[in-house]
């Protein structure tokens, strides 16, 4: 019932959605952020806000899941060296700063592009993530319910960003996809070790790309000084 | 010789120089290791580590790291800046989101040694300095001080561009405390402190953490002092203690004004025991078996010739009411009974109803009735003419009695008894001993019913329907305190009392029989007790002539009057003429009667009339060993 209520009242808002803007009562747009057809009228502020929370909570998840699967499945001597086998993390390629300098000559619209580059980049893998968790014999379910609520979030966070986008950029775009199918290698029988290093690489960089989402998203925000105080 | 002893020199040159050469052996260095890496504000970093044992010889440290996905090997760039054992990144050697893979290698002259390798990246690292320029001042409100604590942030952290996010945390004690008390702050950058001691000294300190990272060091301490300041709450509280004290106290004197009728009302005394011979102490002693033994009168049925003014309560009052009606009502009368004998404590009021009871009298009533024809058989044995007409006079007042009438006739002019009242009497046979006794026993059971001091009751006379072989032990269980006065002149209705008394009127036991005015009573005999042992005078028939005990020539049937304390005035016709009033002895007041006058005036001089109770007094309880409730206006010896 409720959900009815808030869908025509979309349906009603998005109709006279130039008409309200001057005065626009604040909906209930929780259960769908980037849902431009439901609310349009969330503020920019608060869908910032919101989207910020969103990339916080992922790094955290995905944190927490990192070091579940290390303790779980990593030899003890392999735990510090993510990268030692060789696996580079998938974003690699993405031209992203890896500086603060870097990161403040860059403008806005790059700073929520790469950040949509990101999210988009890592659906997929996520999925793919999950899957071969559920091949481990003894997968604890926390850590298969962390990964795959992550995977659900980032899907929400995607379209909160092609919302700011449209909002702060007043861009449309569309939420082209940047997956990188290439480096998946859906190996039907991986040796165990070499799956469990896999793996944990994959985690590693899941969560150091959140980091990066989040720090952005921050950045972008303080930018804001008109609206933003974050000294 | 010489050779000998440089041998033994050489040897123990040698000996002693093992150990010198062990000391002297070189070695590469031990094993360094990373201690840890820091960055203060994500843009630089600094790792430390901890050297192992240098081998003997100079030791040089050197850093290397490898940056991910590159394999070239750089150098340290600054050894300095941060200090022994460290290398600083400045801000162009710092990459963020990449794993730097660092090493240490420790070289001496023999080798060096490679420390294990250590994966860092830099976000990771973050501790950011303290917060800087605490400052705590004490502000108010509303009368209630509080502490503002306001910092900054560490001056290297770039907090304005969102680079990094801080949360800060404080902590507050008192200064003589241990405790620390925290509070989480969150982005803010000033924060309340309520609830502080007035006059206390506190230490404050601030600490910071970045979002994802360490917590800093706490700041330096900042010091404040509360000034003092008066609770308002707590001067409320004094004046309220003060108040309530206040009053506390007013109710204390209060309570302590009034304690005596307090007592008497939440803890009404208890009625001592009235029975003849007991003895409480020995009770509290613990000698029950004693006490109890002491109730059992060995003279009982009394077998001496005891005084038969023994069995006789003190006085004797016999009223006349002016009124038709007598409205006695038990408590009232008794308790100006009980409250003008002096003796009489406040046992008065209890147990009183047995004797006066309606129910009691109307039951006695019959009894008495019975018992009288059983006695007046006895009597008949008697033969004295004055038995006969006695019984005659009996058989009247008990039809009287019986039918319940309320007015008698008095024509005859007896003094209307009281038969009904008492408690069925043993029967005894119709020795003069026995009817003495029976007297005595009547007068017992009447008291003991009562349970009355006889003095507070009316002084009932156990009269066991006059079986007295005199012909007449007609003593009087007439109530005291009968408001109304005796006057010769009331009629014939003042007679109702004592039949209707023992019907209807209630506590009975206080209506006075009424003696007619014109009636005549007639001093059978004084017994052993100087008690004045009465009996009616039919006119008409004479005198009785077993008075034996009466002085010849004395003639007490005529009543003079009631005085103003209810006593009755008895004229006592003698030879001579010799008027004399019976007056009150006041002792206890109302209830005096002129019983004990008579008792006086007769056992000493007639001249003598009027005397003060108190030889009588001890003679009374003298006689009366073991009565327990004699006349209060004698002073006994109170429960």
């Amino acid at each position: 019932m409720h959900m009815m209520t808030v869908t025509q009242l979309g349906v009603w808002a998005g109709l006279l959605c130039p008409y309200l803007l001057t005065a626009s009562i604040p909906q209930d747009c929780r259960e769908d952020q980037g849902s431009l057809s439901r609310c349009p009228s969330i503020s920019q502020e608060k869908l910032l806000d919101r989207v910020i929370q969103h990339a916080e909570l992922i790094y955290r998840v995905s944190e927490e899941s990192c070091s579940l699967f290390e303790a779980m499945f990593v030899p003890f001597p392999l735990q510090l060296q993510s990268n030692q086998a060789g696996y580079t993390c998938i974003t690699k390629a993405l031209p992203l700063p890896s500086s603060k300098s870097e990161i403040q000559q860059i403008s806005d619209k790059w700073l929520l592009h790469s950040v949509l580059m990101l999210v988009q980049s890592w659906i997929e893998p996520l999925v793919y993530l999950q899957t071969t968790l559920d091949r481990y014999d003894d997968a604890p379910d926390m850590l298969l319910n962390k990964t795959k609520w992550v995977s659900e979030k980032l899907i929400s966070l995607e379209q909160g960003v092609v919302v700011l986008i449209k909002k702060m950029l007043d861009e449309g775009m569309m939420t082209t996809s940047y997956s990188e199918q290439g480096v998946f290698q859906y190996d039907v029988q991986p040796e165990m070790l070499e799956s469990v290093m896999r793996d944990y690489a994959l985690l590693s960089c899941f969560k150091k790309d959140a980091h990066k989402m989040e720090t952005f998203l921050k950045l972008l925000k303080c930018r804001q000084t008109d609206k933003y105080n974050c000294a | 010789m010489m050779k000998e002893v440089l041998e033994a020199v050489l040897l123990l040159l040698l000996l002693f120089s093992t150990p010198l050469v062990k000391a002297i052996r070189y070695s590469p260095p031990g094993k360094p290791a990373l201690t840890r890496c820091r960055s203060p504000e994500k843009e630089t970093f600094t790792c430390w580590w901890e050297p192992g044992s240098d081998g003997g010889l100079p030791t040089t440290y050197a850093l290397y790291y490898r940056k991910e996905n590159s394999e070239t090997v750089r150098e340290c760039p600054d050894y300095y800046t941060a200090g022994e054992n460290s290398c600083f990144f400045n801000k162009n050697d710092t990459s963020i989101w990449v794993n730097y893979n660092i090493t240490v290698v420790a070289t001496n002259a023999l080798g060096s040694t490679f420390s294990d390798p250590v994966d860092i990246d830099v976000v990771y690292i973050v501790m950011p300095n303290p917060p800087e320029n605490v400052t705590v001042t004490v502000m108010e409100d509303k009368g209630w001080p509080f502490l503002r604590v306001s910092w900054e942030p560490p001056h290297k952290a770039d907090t304005r561009s969102g680079w990094i996010t801080l949360i800060y945390e404080l902590r507050v004690k008192l200064e003589v405390e241990n405790d620390w008390e925290m509070h989480l702050a969150g982005q803010q950058k000033i924060f309340n402190i309520f609830s502080l001691r007035s006059g206390g000294r506190y230490l404050v300190q601030v600490r910071c953490k970045p979002d994802h990272g360490f917590w800093s060091e706490w700041s330096s301490t900042s010091y404040i002092k509360v000034p003092d300041y008066f609770h308002r709450e707590r001067s409320m509280w004094i004046l309220i203690t003060v108040f309530s004290a206040f009053i506390f106290l007013i109710l204390t004197w209060l309570l302590h004004m009034n304690s005596h009728s307090l007592k008497h009302c939440i803890l009404p005394p208890v009625p001592g025991p009235k029975i003849k011979g007991f003895d409480k102490q020995l009770l509290k002693n613990g000698k029950s078996k004693e006490a109890l033994s002491a109730l059992l009168v060995s003279n009982f049925p009394p077998t001496t010739s005891s005084n038969y003014e023994d069995l006789l309560v003190e006085y004797l009052e016999v009223y006349v009411p002016e009124e038709q009606e007598l409205i006695l009502e038990e408590s009232k009368d008794l308790n100006d009974g009980c409250l003008k004998s002096e003796s009489s404590t406040s046992d008065c009021d209890s147990g009183r109803g047995s004797c006066d009871s309606h129910v009691l009298l109307m039951d006695k009533c019959g009894e008495a009735k019975e018992e009288e024809r059983q006695t007046d058989q006895e009597s008949s044995q008697m033969g004295t003419e004055a038995q006969r007409h006695q019984k005659d006079w009996e058989e009247e007042m008990l039809t009287y009695a019986h039918e319940g009438m309320v007015s008698p006739d008095m024509s005859s002019g007896r003094v209307k008894t009281w038969p009904s009242v008492f408690s069925p009497l043993p029967q005894y046979s119709s020795s003069p001993q026995e009817q003495r006794s029976s007297l005595e026993m009547a007068k017992q059971h009447c008291l003991s019913d009562s349970l009355l001091p006889p003095g507070c009751m009316s002084s009932y006379l156990a009269q066991p329907g006059y079986s007295t072989k005199e012909a007449l032990g007609s003593s009087y269980c007439l109530s005291n305190n009968q408001p109304h006065l005796l006057h010769p002149q009331t009629q014939a209705h003042g007679d109702v009392n004592i039949v209707g008394i023992g019907h209807k009127l209630a506590p009975a036991g206080l209506q006075s029989p009424v003696l007619r005015p014109t009636g005549y009573v007639e001093v059978q005999r004084i017994n052993e007790e100087d008690m004045v042992v009465l009996q009616p005078v039919v006119s008409g028939r004479g005198r009785i002539e077993s008075c034996p005990q009466m002085s010849q020539g004395e003639d007490y049937s005529k009543v003079k009057g009631v005085d103003s304390d209810n006593v009755l005035l008895l004229q006592r016709e003698v030879m001579e003429e010799d008027r004399c009033p019976c007056e009150d002895l006041e002792t206890n007041g109302v209830t005096e009667n002129c019983y004990t006058s008579f008792t006086v005036t007769t056992t000493q001089k007639p001249a003598a009339c009027c005397h003060t109770a108190m030889p009588v007094q001890d003679e009374m309880v003298l006689a009366m060993n073991g009565y327990v409730d004699t006349a209060t206006m004698f002073t006994l010896p109170t429960y």
